[in-house]
C-alpha cells in the first residue's frame, strides 16, 4: 500500500517536472539560442521569435488558434534545418537577418512591434520581389532581396503545410480519416 | 561428442529449404509446411511480425517529424533508395539503405530492395494481372530470347490457385490478352475513368480500361478470415505494412500460415552465402548460411532447395556456389547465368485536364489506384517497328486548390476552404523489355560484402527498342486523350534508371533447351534437378503485367512438382 502511495507521489512529481521543462525553454531561457535543438542552422532566440512574430502574422489567431499557439516556427525550423540543401539554409538564415533592416528601411520600425496589418502589407511586399536575374546584377541589395524572397517562400509554404498538416487542423476543421472505409467515383461534388 | 555432432546434424536437416520470405519464398513456406514437410525458411534480414512491427501503421500526418519527407541527410547518404517511389518517413524502415549493402554499376542502375521477413511483399504496388500466351508466345513468334517451356494452359490452375488464397480484386473483363482470374469484387472506376472506358471502346476496339486488379480483400472469404486478415479499409497506406491485412504480404498470409503448421522453422538474420553440391551424389545437399549477428558460417541440409532470394540476388547465389563440377555458378553449365537480365521500362508518363463530370468528384480512396489499360501493340500480330509493346496505368482524379496569395486571415480562411478544380488525368507506362545478353550481373572478383560474399557487378541498360516503344505510347495516348476530349495535354519523360521500376528479371531463364537455358519447364536447374528457382530470376521474357503474381503461381507449381517428385523418390 505504502509503496503504491509513493509511486503515485513520484508519479505526480514527475509530471510536474515534465510539464516545468517543457514551460522552461520558453519563459526563461537565458542561452539566445533557438528553443529546438537545430543540427545546421545557427539562429538566436531573437531571430526565433522574429519567425514566430511571422508566422503569426501569415497565419493568426481568430475564433482558432494560429501559428504561434500551434508552434508552426518551430516546425518550420525543423523543415528547413533537416530538409533543406544547404544553399537553401544559408538564403534562408541570410533572409531572416535581412527582415529587420527591411521592416526598418519600408514602414520605419520594427517588424515585431509592428501592426498586423503593417506587418501584413511588409510580407506581401517581400512576396511581390521578382526573383528575376537583372535583380541580382544590382549588387548587395539586391542579393539581400533575393535572400528575403527565398526566406519568406520557404518559412510561408512550410507554414502552411505546418498548419494544414498540424494536430489541431486535422482533428477539428478538416478531419484527417486514417481508415475512410469507403471509395465512392461518382460523389456528388 | 560424436553423438553432439550428429544431432546437430539432424537438427539443421529439413525436408526443405527455402532461401527468401518474401511473395514467392513465403508461397513456398506455405505449400511445403502444409503438406507437412519440415521446412527451413532463410530470411537475410530481419523478422517482421505482421502488425507488432509495423510501428507507423496507425500514424497520423502529424505524428511524423518530417511530415514522410526523408531529411535531406538521408537523400545524400542514400540516393538510390530515395529514387524509389514508395521511400518515405513512413515506409523507410523496410528498404535497404544504399551504404549498407553496396553493388557495383556497370551502369546506372536502382536496385530496390527489402531485406526483411516478407520482402518486398510488404511494400510493393500491389497490382496483379495474369500473362496470356500472347506474353509465353512472344520470344518464339518474334524471335528474341528463347521460348517458354510453358504455355498459359500449364500456369492458369496454379493462377486460380494462388488467386483465390491470396485475394484478388477484379472484375471478368473478357479479354484474351489479359485472362480472367479468381476475382473478389473490383474497386470500380471514378466518373472520369468509366467516361475514358466507355469512349475506349466505341472508337478504339481492342483497347481497353478496366479496373486495376489487385491484391486487395475488397469482400473476403472465408479463407482470408482463416488467415486472420479482414476486408481492405481503403486506407491506401499499404507501404506501413496493413493492420487489417487488407492486401496480400507474406507477412499477412503465407507465412503466418505456414508458422501454424508447426513445420516452418523460419531463420532470419541469415544470409545465403552458397548452396552445397555434392559431386557424388550429383545434387546439391544444402546451404550455407552466414548468421549475420555472430558472423558464424552454419550448414544446412535438405533434400530439395528452392530459391526465391529476389530475381538479382538469386542469381547471386547461383553465381557464388562453386564447385569442380560448377566452376561458374551452380546450374551454369550454359554460360548464360546471370545473362540476359531484363525489366520493365517506366520511363514515360502522360496528363491532361478534362472538363466536363464538374457534378462529380471522389470521397474516399481507392485502393486499386484506378484503371488499368492491357497492352494493345503488337498483340495479335507484329504492327509496329518495335518489338512487344506496354501496359499503362490510368487514373482519374479532382484536383483541390486553395488560394494562398494572401497573408493572415485572408489566407487562413481560403486554407480551410478548397475549390474543385478540373478532373487530372494521368498515366504511366509499363513497357515489356526485350532480354539481351549483354544485360547481365556477375561477381566481383575481389570485393566482398560484410559477409564475405562478393559484391554483385549490374551492368544493365535501356536499348533503341525501349526509346521507340515509349515514343509510341507518348503518340497513342496522346491521341487517344485528344481523341476523348482531354485537355492541356502533357507528355513527360521520366528519367528513371533501370531497376527503379523494381521489376528486374531474368538471369536463370526457363527454357527447353539446357544450352540454351538454366531451368527446365518446372523451375528445376537442367543440371542440378533438386534447386528450384521460382522467383524473378526464372524469367524467359518479362511481358507488360507486374510479374509477382506470376512468381507466386510459379513457385505453388513448382512446390507441387516437388512433392510429388519427392514422393516418388525422383528427388
Amino acid at each position: 500500500m505504502n509503496s503504491f502511495i509513493n509511486r503515485r507521489a513520484a508519479l505526480r512529481n514527475l509530471v510536474i517536472i515534465a510539464g516545468g521543462a517543457m514551460i522552461l525553454p520558453a519563459c526563461y531561457r537565458k542561452s539566445g539560442k533557438a528553443s529546438i535543438e537545430l543540427n545546421n542552422l545557427q539562429i538566436t532566440e531573437d531571430e526565433e521569435s522574429l519567425l514566430e512574430t511571422l508566422a503569426d502574422t501569415l497565419i493568426p489567431k481568430t475564433d482558432t488558434p494560429g501559428a504561434k499557439e500551434l508552434k508552426l516556427h518551430l516546425f518550420v525550423l525543423k523543415m528547413v534545418d533537416d530538409c533543406y540543401k544547404p544553399e537553401d539554409q544559408d538564403q534562408f538564415t541570410k533572409g531572416l537577418r535581412a527582415l529587420p533592416s527591411f521592416a526598418k528601411s519600408t514602414i520605419g520600425k520594427d517588424f515585431v512591434n509592428a501592426s498586423a496589418k503593417e506587418r501584413g502589407q511588409l510580407l506581401l511586399k517581400i512576396q511581390d520581389i521578382k526573383d528575376t536575374e537583372e535583380a541580382t546584377e544590382k549588387g548587395q541589395e539586391a542579393g539581400d532581396d533575393k535572400s528575403l524572397k527565398r526566406f519568406y517562400d520557404i518559412t510561408k509554404s512550410k507554414t502552411i503545410q505546418g498548419y494544414l498538416n498540424s494536430k489541431y487542423v486535422m482533428t477539428n476543421l478538416v478531419k484527417y480519416e486514417l481508415v475512410p472505409g469507403r471509395y465512392n467515383g461518382y460523389f456528388p461534388a | 561428442m560424436a553423438n553432439i555432432a550428429v544431432d546437430s546434424i539432424k537438427d539443421r536437416t529439413f525436408d526443405v529449404i527455402v532461401i527468401g520470405s518474401g511473395a514467392s519464398g513465403g508461397w513456398a513456406a506455405k505449400e511445403f509446411t502444409e503438406k507437412g514437410l519440415k521446412t527451413l525458411v532463410l530470411e537475410r534480414g530481419r523478422q517482421v511480425e505482421h502488425v507488432k512491427d509495423y510501428p507507423t501503421t496507425n500514424m497520423y500526418p502529424y505524428e511524423f517529424p518530417h511530415r514522410n519527407e526523408m531529411p535531406y541527410a538521408d537523400k545524400q547518404k542514400n540516393p538510390i533508395v530515395n529514387r524509389c517511389y514508395n521511400y518515405h518517413e513512413e515506409s523507410q524502415h523496410f528498404f535497404v539503405k544504399d551504404d549498407e549493402h553496396p553493388y557495383i554499376q556497370d551502369k546506372d542502375f536502382d536496385w530496390i530492395r527489402g531485406y526483411q521477413v516478407g520482402g518486398k511483399s510488404l511494400i510493393w504496388a500491389r497490382q496483379t494481372q495474369r500473362w496470356s500466351d500472347f506474353d509465353f508466345e512472344g520470344p518464339a513468334r518474334d524471335g528474341f530470347a528463347v521460348d517458354w517451356p510453358i504455355r498459359y494452359k500449364d500456369i492458369a490452375p496454379w493462377y486460380s490457385y494462388v488467386e483465390k488464397f491470396a485475394g484478388i480484386s477484379g472484375n471478368k473483363d473478357g479479354l484474351a490478352e489479359l485472362p480472367d482470374g479468381e476475382f473478389l469484387p473490383a474497386f470500380p472506376l471514378n466518373a472520369t475513368e468509366d467516361y475514358f472506358s466507355k469512349f475506349l471502346k466505341e472508337k478504339y476496339p481492342n483497347r481497353h480500361v478496366i479496373s486495376a486488379r489487385c491484391a486487395h480483400l475488397s469482400v473476403p472469404n472465408q479463407i482470408h478470415f482463416d488467415q486472420g486478415r479482414v476486408q481492405c479499409q481503403k486506407r491506401v497506406l499499404c507501404q506501413r505494412g496493413c493492420p487489417f491485412g487488407g492486401y496480400f504480404s507474406s507477412n499477412a498470409s503465407t507465412i503466418p500460415w505456414a508458422e501454424k503448421t508447426g513445420n516452418m522453422t523460419l531463420r532470419p538474420f541469415s544470409v545465403v552465402h552458397s548452396i552445397l553440391y555434392d559431386e557424388e551424389k550429383g545434387k546439391a545437399t544444402g546451404v550455407n548460411v552466414i548468421d549475420t549477428n555472430t558472423k558464424e558460417l552454419i550448414e544446412f541440409y535438405a533434400r530439395v532447395i528452392f530459391v526465391n532470394a529476389a530475381a538479382l540476388n538469386t542469381n547471386l547465389i547461383l553465381l557464388n556456389s562453386i564447385s569442380d563440377r560448377f566452376p561458374e555458378g551452380l546450374g551454369n553449365d550454359s554460360g548464360l547465368l546471370g545473362k540476359y537480365v531484363a525489366f520493365h521500362n517506366y520511363t514515360a508518363t502522360i496528363s491532361a485536364e478534362y472538363e466536363g463530370f464538374k457534378e462529380y468528384k471522389t470521397d474516399g480512396r481507392n485502393p486499386a489506384g484506378g484503371g488499368y489499360i492491357p497492352r494493345f501493340r503488337n498483340v495479335y500480330k507484329q504492327e509496329t517497328d518495335f518489338l512487344r509493346g506496354y501496359a499503362a496505368g490510368f487514373s482519374a482524379r479532382r484536383t483541390e486548390v486553395s488560394e494562398t496569395n494572401g497573408v493572415g486571415e485572408d489566407l487562413k480562411a481560403h486554407l480551410l476552404k478548397k475549390e474543385l478544380g478540373p478532373w487530372r488525368v494521368g498515366s504511366h507506362m509499363m513497357g515489356e523489355t526485350i532480354p539481351k545478353v549483354e544485360n547481365h550481373v556477375r561477381l566481383d572478383e575481389e570485393k566482398k560484402d560484410a559477409w564475405g560474399v562478393p559484391l554483385l557487378h549490374i551492368d544493365i541498360a535501356y536499348d533503341d527498342n525501349d526509346e521507340k516503344l515509349r515514343q509510341d505510347y507518348f503518340d497513342q495516348m496522346s491521341e487517344m486523350f485528344d481523341a476523348a476530349g482531354f485537355k492541356n495535354i502533357q507528355t513527360h519523360k521520366d528519367p528513371r534508371r533501370p531497376g527503379n521500376d523494381i521489376h528486374e528479371m531474368g538471369g536463370v531463364r526457363m527454357g527447353t533447351d539446357p544450352k540454351t537455358s538454366l531451368l527446365n519447364k518446372w523451375h528445376q536447374l537442367h543440371a542440378c534437378k533438386n534447386v528450384f528457382v521460382t522467383d524473378g530470376a526464372s524469367m524467359t521474357s518479362t511481358g507488360t503485367q507486374n510479374p509477382t503474381l506470376t512468381y507466386m503461381a510459379f513457385t505453388a507449381r513448382a512446390a507441387d512438382y516437388a512433392m510429388n517428385a519427392m514422393k516418388k523418390n525422383e528427388l
